[in-house]
């Protein structure tokens, strides 16, 4: 293990290099995912096809085809930005369509009639949603989406791949290859340090359930 | 079949909904016939009729939450707008009454009562409040305002779903079956909401299986079937002397116990 | 020794033009060296049976411009390729007796230990893990990284230009030996971009992503080749990576033989010649000289 001892701080900066990834994926992701999911069961027809179109299509595409289709295809459209900014992107546009469906999921479980009483009292559409609708399918959602995004993390070790030079994937190919320390120890350190994050996230998702559970 | 325009007439009443030849299909059901159905301003109108008659799904487009294939419905006048804003608007002049309440789960008993008002009709939180606490207790579940509709029983889940109703101040309440899903030592304390309710002069459409409520409360009895509007009485003539066959099948087969 | 050395002399090396192989071809172009007639060599050594035989094998890239690469044409061409011609001459062996095999990076050692080939000039570079299978001649060139950018860019002139310009990208294969030596030379680690193959650092620098490309002279070379008109090479080596021949294991005698050949091809300016025809027809590549030989042990 003296790889951890010699470059720590290496270590530590891929760490929060992969965090940050993974911070923002997940906050991108739940915003845009629930957006599709409005989408979806929206009442408005263009929005569901979209919605349906883009779920069907990010869903059923690989990971890293979508992430070197951003990190290749972007640029040579002539559009440049950090390879760092296009993997986070690359992230949430796919993990949104996952949430979408975890969210649309958690969404049939709440009773119609929730949604009737909801626009009898006169909400509409936006506000049954956030007021009625979404907040009691939160409750069944924090399971399937937690899954979603504890699997997100596991994918950002992915985007290292495409030029994030930093993050815990590019550090443990730098380990192992360049530097040549033998590859068990750094995999092994790198898991932890992936195990720290989805451990946290699963610990946050179990508070959010227990509190999902009183309120109501 | 008797026309309720006449009965309008008779007691002069401003009409406040108007359905006009209005037809619906599920699939190849065809659930309305032609309605004509006119309820003044006051008026209370029990509609009944054996399952799947359509009395039901006649008070469901009444605030369009089922929509129709042709014909006319105007609340006060206006006909009922498509999907949006003014359909919002429209039903926040419209309480409804289900027959599973249909509280939102997720918030208290006055967090129900206090969200339309705010929400739709813009008022303050503490005005909401206020007005909230009155309409709690004036259906009997003041000492529950804090509770969650799963620490209620139905009767008093019900109650609830009145007061939310009122808190829109509508025009016009529309009861879909409130009774039905209850246990019957609830159903009283439900209907005695109901009658004071009418004689407070609210206008009212009911649809009902309780034809005691019916003899005490209702200014008019509907009777349907097959999507029909068969009879349109008031209610010591429907129940005393029905006129259509179907009417005298239903109420025999209902009274006799 | 004395044997071997007058031989060698005696077929004294002549640059000139060669006379066969079709009118075309660049090779045509290409100085050859002339086979030494009189070659004579001890009996029972590597080059009395070569010469003997009158023709050879030897492994180089097939796939490396500037260095090896093998067109429509049968015949490879590049420096290791002249290079190897050279020595083949030494042993009175004509260019056109040769036979190449393809020899990539993996199975270098492979085709020494087995037999396949009777040497490997193939951007080899010397080193001790190696020198456990087999033994290198030379080092005939020491190549080293440099920094490779677009062609009508002028922010970046060598490694040193990368503190000052910390918004430069620079692009290399993620866990590589260049990737990491580079790192002294960035303001931030965040200057390093990492792909897993260098094509992929080609095509960011291409679409403007990355600003420069860094490894080993000898690939850029090959990609500055390849994408004529569009990446040049700037600034100087900043490591070093000696190329050797490499041969069987212990076989001192050939090993010496080859390491006097690449001394003459150096005096005979046969050496400058072929570079500058080869790898040093790309922008940005220095004229080397032959490195100090490392003794054949």
């Amino acid at each position: 293990m003296e790889f951890l001892t010699e470059h720590f701080d290496d270590f530590v900066n891929g760490f929060f290099r992969s965090l940050s990834i993974a911070l923002w994926g997940a906050v991108g992701s739940l915003l845009l995912g629930t957006l599709l999911a409005v989408f979806r069961v929206s009442p408005i027809p263009v929005l569901q096809g979209f919605g349906a179109a883009y779920v069907t299509l990010v869903r059923n595409t690989p990971l890293t085809v979508l992430l070197f289709g951003m990190a290749f295809g972007v640029p040579g459209l002539g559009i440049n930005a950090s390879f760092y900014l296009f993997g986070v992107v690359t992230l949430i546009l796919y993990t949104a369509a996952f949430v979408c469906e975890a969210i649309r999921s958690g969404i049939a479980t709440v009773p119609i009639g929730q949604a009737e009483a909801a626009r009898a009292i006169g909400l509409t559409f936006g506000q049954s949603l956030g007021l009625v609708i979404l907040p009691q399918a939160m409750r069944s959602v924090v399971p399937p989406v937690g899954s979603v995004i504890i699997a997100m993390i596991k994918n950002s070790a992915v985007v290292g791949a495409a030029g994030v030079g930093s993050d815990l994937f590019s550090v443990y190919k730098r380990m192992t290859s360049a530097l040549g320390y033998a590859p068990l120890p750094v995999l092994t350190a790198v898991a932890v340090a992936f195990l720290i994050m989805t451990l946290s996230t699963g610990a946050l998702l179990a508070l959010a359930e227990r509190r999902m559970a009183v309120a109501r | 079949m008797t026309g309720s325009e006449s009965n309008v007439a008779s007691t002069g009443r401003r009409p406040l909904v108007e359905l006009r030849d209005v037809d619906k299909h599920f699939g190849a059901l065809h659930v309305l016939r032609s309605v004509d159905l006119t309820v003044g301003e006051g008026e209370v109108v029990v509609v009944i009729g054996p399952s799947g008659s359509g009395k039901s799904t006649l008070c469901r487009t009444i605030n369009r939450l089922e929509t129709i294939d042709s014909g006319r419905i105007t609340l006060d006048g206006r006909e009922l707008p498509a999907e949006g804003k003014e359909l919002a608007k429209l039903r926040a002049d419209v309480g409804m009454v289900f027959q599973s309440f249909n509280l939102f789960a997720h918030k208290t008993v006055r967090d129900n009562v206090t969200l339309g008002p705010v929400k739709a009709r813009g008022k303050s939180a503490a005005e909401a409040r206020k007005k909230a606490d009155e309409l709690l207790e004036r259906v009997g579940v003041a000492n529950q305002a804090d509770k969650y509709p799963a620490q209620l029983s139905g009767g008093q889940q019900q109650r609830v779903a009145i007061a939310r109703a009122l808190a829109m101040e509508p025009k016009v309440m529309l009861f879909d079956e409130p009774t039905s899903a209850l246990d019957p030592e609830m159903i009283n304390e439900v209907l005695d909401v109901m009658i004071s309710l009418a004689k407070s002069g609210m206008t009212m459409i009911v649809v009902t299986h309780e034809m005691g409520f019916a003899r005490r409360a209702a200014d008019r009895v509907v009777f349907m079937a097959d999507g029909q509007i068969l009879e349109d009485a008031e209610p010591e003539q429907f129940f005393t002397a029905p006129r259509h066959e179907r009417s005298k099948d239903f109420l025999s087969k209902i009274l006799t116990h | 020794m004395r044997l071997i050395r007058s031989a060698a002399l005696a077929g004294a090396v002549a640059l000139a033009l060669s006379a066969c192989g079709g009118g075309e071809d660049i090779e045509a172009e290409a100085p050859e060296p002339v086979a030494a007639e009189e070659a004579e060599f001890e009996a029972g050594s590597t080059m009395a049976e070569l010469s003997e035989a009158g023709e050879m094998t030897i492994g180089t890239k097939f796939d490396q411009p500037g260095f090896g690469l093998r067109g429509l044409d049968e015949t490879p061409d590049g420096f290791d390729v002249r290079i190897a011609q050279y020595i083949a001459a030494q042993l009175g062996i004509e260019a056109d007796k040769i036979k190449w095999v393809e020899s990539p990076s993996s199975q270098r050692e492979d085709l020494i230990v087995n037999g396949d080939v009777d040497m490997v000039v193939a951007t080899y570079t010397i080193n001790d893990k190696r020198k456990e299978r087999i033994t290198f001649a030379g080092p005939y060139y020491v190549a080293g990284q440099q920094i490779m950018v677009k062609k009508d860019d002028s922010t970046i002139s060598g490694p040193e230009d990368l503190k000052a310009n910390p918004d430069v990208k620079i692009c290399s294969v993620t866990g590589s030996t260049p990737a990491e030596n580079i790192r002294e030379y960035l303001a931030s680690p965040d200057q390093l971009v990492t792909f897993e193959v260098y094509d992929d650092c080609v095509t960011q620098l291409e679409n403007g992503q990355v600003q420069a490309v860094t490894t080993d002279n000898v690939i850029l070379v090959g990609y500055v080749a390849e994408n004529e008109g569009k990446f040049k090479l700037v600034g100087e080596q900043f490591t070093e990576e000696p190329y050797g021949i490499g041969i069987e294991k212990g076989d001192t005698a050939f090993c010496e033989f080859i390491n006097e050949s690449l001394e003459k091809a150096a005096e005979e300016g046969y050496y400058e010649e072929a570079w500058k025809e080869t790898a040093g027809a790309y922008e940005g590549t220095e004229v080397p000289e032959l490195p100090e030989l490392e003794p054949c042990a």
